[in-house]
């Protein structure tokens, strides 16, 4: 050490020495007096230890450096933030997705949003047209129009379309396993109203990977599913460079109890999965990565692990790029994130409590950085249609964390504290080695068709599960300060069947008066496409303007790739 | 007689319709595996002609639904309906996920034995399959 005086050792010895001292003097008798709480005390997800106390001598040990941890905000890695001025500047993007009533009245839904000074939509779409089917076919009955829009032609999508477009300036569609034929819809419906596509952002979420992991809403085998959202990262890569071809919904993975560093891992190896399939396609790094890094990440009730979550996600992301593919623009280094409280800690039981668990995950959120944006599910989500209040208080949490706490005032306020940093580089670190793991294995693909990820879920699910059912963690309303006398209601959507009849209607009279020589060629075209490699964007748009329907098109895939059924091997069960 | 009474409980596990959320299916999954039963999953997406098939087919003692979706008023009574035809209504029929109270009745007199509606405990769905377990055997023994 250069210095003239003080300690012979390094200050982090003397402060470990220190703090053993202070140990066996201070703290020992005390706790002998007074026993601990708890037998263990541990994070949530993780249940890593939690030490009574961090030191400068915690960030030896991990070997923290501050600037190849940290750095500065805007620059490598990231971990501080991804902009140079953090939110002095502006806030993060405030959204909110609160569903958007079903069927054909989403234009009449779209447009009062838009009045309300709201400049983006997020389209669902029913559980038929997620899963690849037109509203008549007998397997998804009862579904149609109830869980988003019902699509089965260009006709529909059409009529949702008529709205003004002078006002939406993004648009987020939720189609992941019949993607091309949603895109090609898409572009159809803005072709026929005139629309130019460069005039507004489309999204498409295009993470079928994530659904073999959980969720489920899959139809082909996953190598097919990858090569079917290449097709449209390359297609909109190439035609429609403004536009978003894919968010990794790593939101999708924390309720199904991932946790933090798995998360990380699986959603970073899917999105390498990605990459590495459009690199395939001859573009390279610097152009391909930063179309592949949205991202969409939870935080849950775990205070700290979900801000350090937020921040390890940033420097893993930059890590990666640089690090296995030698990437060099600031673009392609920096994750995008939309942070969000987790639907997960919510309870059916004395919903009012959401509101303060809305408000504490929503300042883990922020002081974590917050992503490019933020979304606040509403209190009520657990057990009912979103009242309007619940929206009105959803949208004052962001205000309240943005305007009143101050934790926006100043860039990653957190940074330093010996537990955040000690708990960052934990999670880092641990995130690579299961990612390792998930390379050596193959890569995400891999991964899935072993039912390697499910399995780890699904054991993460059980023993969450036992957690709360053994009472190690208390929840209140569900195993602590339970009111007896509580009662629960669940209002659940009821089958409206006059308006799934009208759409089947539709569709049926539709395929009555359309040319069907031009569609069965036009669905051939969706088959060659299929078999011989080429892109399916384009095939699958020759079928949207001659209205094949989007179960005939995703049956011509269905021909040709087969589907994907998971057992309890590949479920996680 | 006595080993056979030691026999495993074989339980089908299977998702109805659309909605393939799949945490909760998943805990019962290793609940029930837990509790030395042996578990069956058919795979999501089911439709009930499916499901019924696939019972027959595994020789199953129970067969459990997960159903997140709205359709449970009509599938599950055609589950039990098809069980019933093809004479495998000796099976426990049981069902859980959203399912609202004033649903149960209905569903019950079409032929699910059990309604475990969101936030059961898997150690009473465990305890209720064990002890249904049981009289049965004691029922075939008599």
């Amino acid at each position: 050490m250069n210095r003239p005086t003080g300690p012979l050792v390094p200050p982090e010895t003397h402060i470990a020495q220190e703090a053993e001292r202070w140990q066996e003097e201070t703290r020992g008798p005390a706790v002998a007096a007074r026993s601990e709480r708890r037998d263990r005390f541990e994070t949530q997800a993780l249940k890593w230890p939690i030490k009574p106390l961090y030191t400068p001598a915690d960030l030896d040990a991990v070997g923290f450096d501050y600037m190849a941890d940290l750095g500065f905000p805007g620059e490598y890695p990231y971990t501080r933030s991804n902009r140079p001025n953090g939110h002095r500047s502006d806030f993060w993007t405030m959204t909110q997705v609160t569903g958007f009533g079903k069927g054909e009245d989403w234009a009449k839904r779209a447009r009062y949003m838009l009045d309300q000074g709201l400049s983006g939509l997020i389209l669902e779409y029913d559980l038929a047209t997620t899963n690849g089917y037109d509203s008549d076919d007998p397997i998804v009955e009862g579904e149609v129009g109830r869980a988003g829009m019902a699509l089965d032609s260009l006709e529909d999508l059409d009529k949702a379309f008529d709205l003004p477009f002078d006002k939406l300036k993004y648009l987020m569609s939720v189609c992941n396993a019949p993607q091309p034929v949603n895109l090609a819809m898409i572009i159809a419906a803005l072709e026929k109203r005139g629309i130019d596509p460069g005039d507004f952002v489309l999204h498409i979420v295009n993470g079928i990977l994530i659904e073999y992991t959980c969720v489920g809403r899959y139809i082909y085998p996953p190598d097919d599913g990858l090569r079917i959202a290449t097709d449209c990262i390359e297609y909109i890569i190439r035609n429609h460079p403004n536009w978003a071809p894919i968010s990794i919904i790593s939101a999708q993975l924390q309720p199904a109890k991932a946790n933090p560093v798995q998360e990380i891992a699986y959603s970073l190896a899917i999105a390498c999965a990605h990459i590495d399939a459009v690199l395939e396609r001859g573009l390279d790094i610097d152009t391909v990565a930063p179309y592949i890094n949205h991202f969409v990440v939870n935080v849950d009730m775990d205070f700290f692990e979900g801000i350090c979550k937020l921040r390890a996600f940033r420097k893993c992301w930059a890590r990666l790029m640089k690090e296995r593919y030698g990437a060099t623009r600031p673009e392609a280094l920096k994750i995008r994130m939309m942070t969000s409280p987790t639907t997960i800690a919510l309870t059916l039981q004395q919903p009012l409590n959401n509101i303060a668990r809305l408000g504490i995950m929503a300042t883990a959120c922020a002081l974590g950085g917050a992503g490019e944006a933020m979304t606040t599910p509403l209190y009520d989500e657990a057990h009912a249609l979103p009242a309007e209040n619940a929206i009105r208080v959803g949208a004052a949490i962001q205000h309240i964390v943005a305007y009143e706490t101050g934790v926006a005032e100043t860039i990653d306020p957190l940074a330093g504290s010996y537990y955040v940093e000690t708990l960052t580089k934990q999670m880092e670190d641990a995130a690579f080695a299961e990612l390792d793991k998930v390379f050596a294995m193959g890569g995400a693909v891999k991964a899935i068709e072993t039912g390697y990820i499910q399995r780890a879920l699904g054991r993460e699910q059980y023993e969450r599960n036992k957690d709360i059912e053994e009472g190690r963690r208390k929840w209140v309303g569900v195993n602590h300060l339970v009111r007896a006398d509580e009662e629960r209601e669940i209002e659940i959507f009821r089958l409206d069947d006059a308006m799934e009849e009208e759409q089947i209607r539709k569709v049926r009279d539709l395929r009555g008066r359309r040319d069907q020589v031009a569609v069965d060629a036009a669905l051939e075209g969706i088959r060659d496409a299929a078999r011989n490699g080429a892109n399916l964007v384009p095939a699958c748009l020759d079928a949207v303007r001659v209205y094949a329907t989007h179960g005939e098109m995703c049956n011509a895939m269905r021909d040709v790739f087969g589907v994907h059924s998971a057992d309890s091997q590949l479920m996680g069960i | 007689m006595a080993t056979e009474y030691k026999r495993p409980l074989r339980v089908l596990l299977a998702k109805l319709g659309m909605d393939t959320h799949t945490v909760g299916i998943t805990i019962i999954g290793h609940a029930l595996r837990e509790a030395g039963m042996e578990v069956i999953f058919t795979g999501l997406k089911q439709t009930p002609e499916m499901v019924c098939a696939a019972a027959i087919q595994e020789d199953v003692d129970v067969v459990g639904i997960s159903t997140l979706s709205a359709g449970h008023t009509r599938s599950l009574p055609k589950l039990a309906r098809l069980l019933r035809e093809a004479g495998a209504d000796d099976k426990l029929l049981v069902a859980g996920g959203v399912i609202p109270e004033e649903d149960k009745a209905l569903l019950e007199q079409a032929g699910v034995h059990r309604i475990f509606t969101m936030g059961s405990d898997t150690r009473d769905i465990v305890a209720y399959l064990e002890s249904w377990w049981e009289t049965r055997r004691a029922e075939e023994a008599a």
